[in-house]
């Protein structure tokens, strides 16, 4: 499994420009005919510190990081420092740091892993060529596409179209590339891939998760976005901003989350599609909308990008630690449904379903992700097919025969006819109180309790509609592994090769997505038929495993739980196949 | 084509926004008048029960939502203002009238009003200035005057008020206004005008509380009041102006449209991206191909 990829890691302090280098080298690799996965670590701060933007790249796709790398490129002395450890045997290095100190630790750890070290001179070839000590970063990656191996035209055409907008300066970083090509590498040993390339990937697209959700929303009708800034989310934000001219989206900023959802839910209620995005924090403070979108039957939907907590947690890392948060979220019992995207692919289907959901049942959904997929790079071949528009709304001959009280009608499936402000002369209160058909506020028990009950059948029918969760790989395998979230492409990248590898031995996934109402039947047919099941998620409580648990009175005794910022490496999964299964 | 024409204005009568609905408010309360003016004034401008959207925030005025016409939201407290905001920027052609009292507009909801104002958002916000939370029994609020024992501050409140005009004031409004809970007519014409503004619109109500507000009751304010039509040379284009006849609200206490910028741009003609669109956002809601933004990414 080892052999099947390849991984750089591109350092240096924040600020530095390591994610464009990270991207141009990402699109670099896709031009030579491989398939990458980029991931990002990064402190919270905007200048100084360290920071990395890893590649891991292959024959097959990959979506999820291993824990060492083959090579790193560091353009800071703290990136080295950092960074160094974290190499694995044969390791190589290309810094551009002048008289770099190497403790009596790095020594050793440098004998005993064989790493090698070049130092080039990349500031000083940048100024002479190019005129700007910046430009050294494309002397790094000639030097890198060197030792890779790797032809200079794809790479070429990369920097050529990356500085595009600014012609006076493509000449002189297309020399720079060149002139790091040329470095003699020292004793550096150009890297032996060992795996084919496809050279078909030419065309693939190179986006993050939260491109894929915005680009989701946008194919759903979404017409208004409103935020607040919040790592891991605020990416959607910046990009909704940068192409609204292309689709008319109404973008608007706010003062804070609880405007962000009343804004929202106001937007909805008039009829529109309105999407919001927000972490841990900031879905706190609007979870007082959720439960009033649950009472007012108002369409809501809200992307939960999360990162570890509690509190400010850790801003700028990962976790899947909010399940609990978005299942319970907000006063009173009420209709909700909850849905954890797992990779770009399913970020794109699954908000667009989120919003037909929301819209058919009347009810929040609550869309998960994580900063893992948020901000990682996927290489993605096309999009997935849209999902037709959904709104469960009464409209043309139907709004004459309209009457108030039809707007929060008990009905046996528990949904009521909706219709929007203007459209109708039947006109209604949406009202936060508890109430009556038409709205009018009600304290009696018995009218309440039926209302009450009228919602709440809206999960049931809601849960009928939903799909099972899905299992990925062999049918029938040795272990069946359970989890949700980013989860899954780190299983699915260990997959393939652990099962070739081990036939006796073999494990499958069952992959939750749509997550609430809660779906049992694959799960309890596995668990009758007493397959082994191994709970993996990203959080220390196992907040999956528990809610299976509640509905299904399963107890996981075994559990693969990771909760210290870093997403599960393939490596992490790999360690646990051997400790679980070949012991 | 349905037969309702909501999309046209045209005769309405005042029977068209009452509800059989039974009020639960005191005698002598100053939302009974309130309601009154509100529906009068858009029966004047000819706007049909199904061409507004009502949105009111919790409170004694909120328990009104359900005993008067119109499209109508009665949401969480203090949030009012942010929902009906939400509201404007989807659809432009209904009318948003949104309601909130001292306790929820100055107190849990402060931060909204800032927005709201500062965005221009083009919605009339009507504030019931009672000087009390009067649902929870008589509370101070942030306009309860300094000194006056309440219910939770036995010996005296201890903050100095809000003054809520010099809060508005400082905050760039387009549109300002101050009128009484005991006169219906002027609450009308100052809706109205409040109601053809585009952009945010600011009304003060004075509201007389007979349960909780026994210090400015209904005759404190009668005898205060002045119109600005009585005040010699007042300008309502001129802000500095209207900022000066507005601070006094313990003698001379100036009613009516305190100020308007006629130049008001609506947030929704704000955006560069929208400001040519015929169509609002509720008219949009269709599956939009993103091939040519995702080649973008090739």
């Amino acid at each position: 499994m080892k052999s099947s990829r390849q991984v750089i890691k591109i350092s240096g302090e924040s600020g530095q420009g390591v994610n464009s280098i990270g991207e141009v080298v990402a699109k670099g690799l896709k031009r030579c005919g491989f398939y990458s996965f980029g991931y990002r670590e990064y402190p919270s701060l905007i200048k100084g510190g360290h920071a990395f933007h890893q590649i891991d790249f292959s024959d097959h796709p990959v979506s999820a990081p291993s824990r060492a790398s083959n090579v790193l490129l560091c353009f800071s002395r703290v990136s080295f420092h950092a960074y160094l450890p974290t190499l694995t045997v044969g390791g190589q290095v290309i810094h551009m740091l002048d008289e770099l100190e190497i403790t009596e630790v790095e020594q050793k750890f440098i004998a005993e892993h064989k790493i090698k070290i070049y130092y080039l001179e990349a500031e000083n070839i940048a100024r002479e060529i190019g005129g700007r000590a910046i430009m050294a970063n494309v002397v790094m990656v000639g030097a890198l596409w060197k030792l890779l191996g790797l032809p200079i035209a794809p790479i070429e055409n990369v920097v050529r179209q990356q500085f595009a907008d600014k012609k006076d300066l493509v000449e002189a970083n297309v020399a720079c590339l060149n002139r790091g090509w040329k470095s003699d590498l020292g004793n550096l040993s150009p890297l032996t891939i060992l795996f084919e390339k496809n050279n078909k990937r030419e065309d693939d697209a190179l986006l993050s998760g939260n491109h894929m959700l915005a680009l989701g929303s946008v194919a759903a009708g979404v017409r208004a976005y409103f935020a607040y800034p919040m790592t891991p989310s605020s990416s959607i934000l910046t990009y909704m901003a940068d192409v609204y001219h292309e689709t008319g989206i109404l973008v608007k900023q706010l003062d804070d989350e609880i405007s962000v959802a009343q804004f929202a839910i106001g937007a909805n209620f008039a009829g529109t599609r309105a999407l919001i995005a927000t972490s841990g924090g900031g879905f706190d403070l609007m979870t007082e909308t959720i439960s009033l979108a649950g009472m007012t039957e108002t369409p809501f939907v809200c992307i939960l990008a999360q990162r570890p907590g509690p509190a400010t947690g850790l801003p700028t890392w990962t976790a899947a630690g909010d399940l609990n948060l978005a299942i319970y979220a907000g006063h009173g019992e009420l209709p909700r449904c909850v849905v954890a995207i797992s990779d770009a692919d399913s970020a794109y289907t699954l908000i667009q379903k989120a919003f037909n959901i929301s819209e058919v049942y009347q009810i929040p959904t609550i869309v998960l992700t994580e900063k893992q997929i948020a901000e990682s790079l996927f290489q993605v071949e096309n999009l997935p097919a849209d999902i037709p528009i959904e709104r469960g709304l009464v409209t043309g001959a139907s709004l004459d025969k309209l009457e108030a009280a039809d707007r929060y009608k008990l009905t046996e499936n528990g949904i009521s006819p909706r219709w929007l402000p203007g459209e109708s002369d039947a006109t209604f209160v949406a009202n936060s109180d508890e109430h009556l058909a038409d709205g009018t506020l009600t304290e009696d028990p018995l009218l309440s309790e039926q209302m009450y009950a009228k919602r709440l059948r809206k999960l049931d029918t809601l849960h009928d509609a939903l799909p099972e969760p899905v299992i990925i790989g062999p049918k029938d395998a040795s272990v069946t592994m359970v989890s949700w979230g980013s989860v899954k492409n780190t299983i699915c990248d260990v997959m393939d090769a652990w099962n070739e590898l081990h036939p006796k031995d073999n494990f499958n996934l069952l992959l939750y997505e749509y997550i609430y109402p809660v779906k049992l039947k694959v799960l309890t047919g596995l668990i009758d038929k007493g397959q082994p099941l191994s709970l993996v998620e990203n959080n220390a409580t196992g907040q999956l495993g528990g809610l299976l648990s509640q509905h299904s009175g399963f107890q996981f005794e075994e559990k693969l739980l990771k909760y210290d910022g870093r997403p599960f490496f393939v490596d992490d999964i790999w360690e646990y196949l051997e400790r679980r299964l070949t012991k | 084509m349905h037969s309702c024409n909501c999309g046209d204005r045209g005769h309405s009568h005042f029977s068209d926004f009452f509800s059989e609905n039974i009020y639960t408010w005191c005698t002598n309360c100053g939302n009974y008048g309130i309601h009154a003016a509100v529906k009068r004034a858009l029966v004047d401008l000819e706007i049909k029960p199904c061409q507004t959207l009502l949105a009111f925030d919790i409170g004694c005025h909120g328990n009104g939502s359900d005993k008067i016409g119109g499209y109508r939201f009665h949401g969480l407290h203090g949030r009012v203002i942010p929902f009906a905001c939400g509201a404007s920027t989807a659809n432009s052609k209904v009318k948003i009238i949104a309601f909130g009292g001292d306790g929820g507009t100055l107190g849990e909801g402060i931060n909204h009003l800032v927005l709201g104002i500062r965005g221009n958002y083009d919605i009339t916000f009507v504030l019931h200035n009672n000087l009390n939370y009067g649902l929870t029994l008589g509370q101070p609020s942030a306009t309860t005057k300094q000194g006056v024992a309440m219910n939770a501050a036995p010996d005296g409140v201890t903050s100095e008020p809000i003054h809520p005009m010099k809060f508005i004031f400082s905050l760039g409004p387009t549109f300002a206004a101050r009128t009484f809970s005991g006169d219906v007519g002027h609450m009308a014409q100052t809706f109205k005008a409040a109601i053809e503004h585009p952009g945010f619109s600011f009304v003060e109500v004075l509201q007389s509380c007979p349960t909780y507000n026994l210090m400015t009751p209904h005759e404190w304010y009668q005898e205060r009041i002045k119109d600005v039509s009585q005040i010699k040379g007042h300008d309502a284009g001129d802000i500095s102006q209207a900022n000066s006849i507005a601070l006094d609200i313990e003698k001379e206490i100036a009613v009516g449209v305190l100020y308007q910028n006629k130049k008001s741009i609506p947030f929704n003609l704000r955006q560069a991206n929208r400001v040519n669109k015929k169509t609002a956002l509720v008219d949009e809601v269709k599956n939009l191909s993103v091939e040519k933004l995702f080649d973008s990414f090739r």
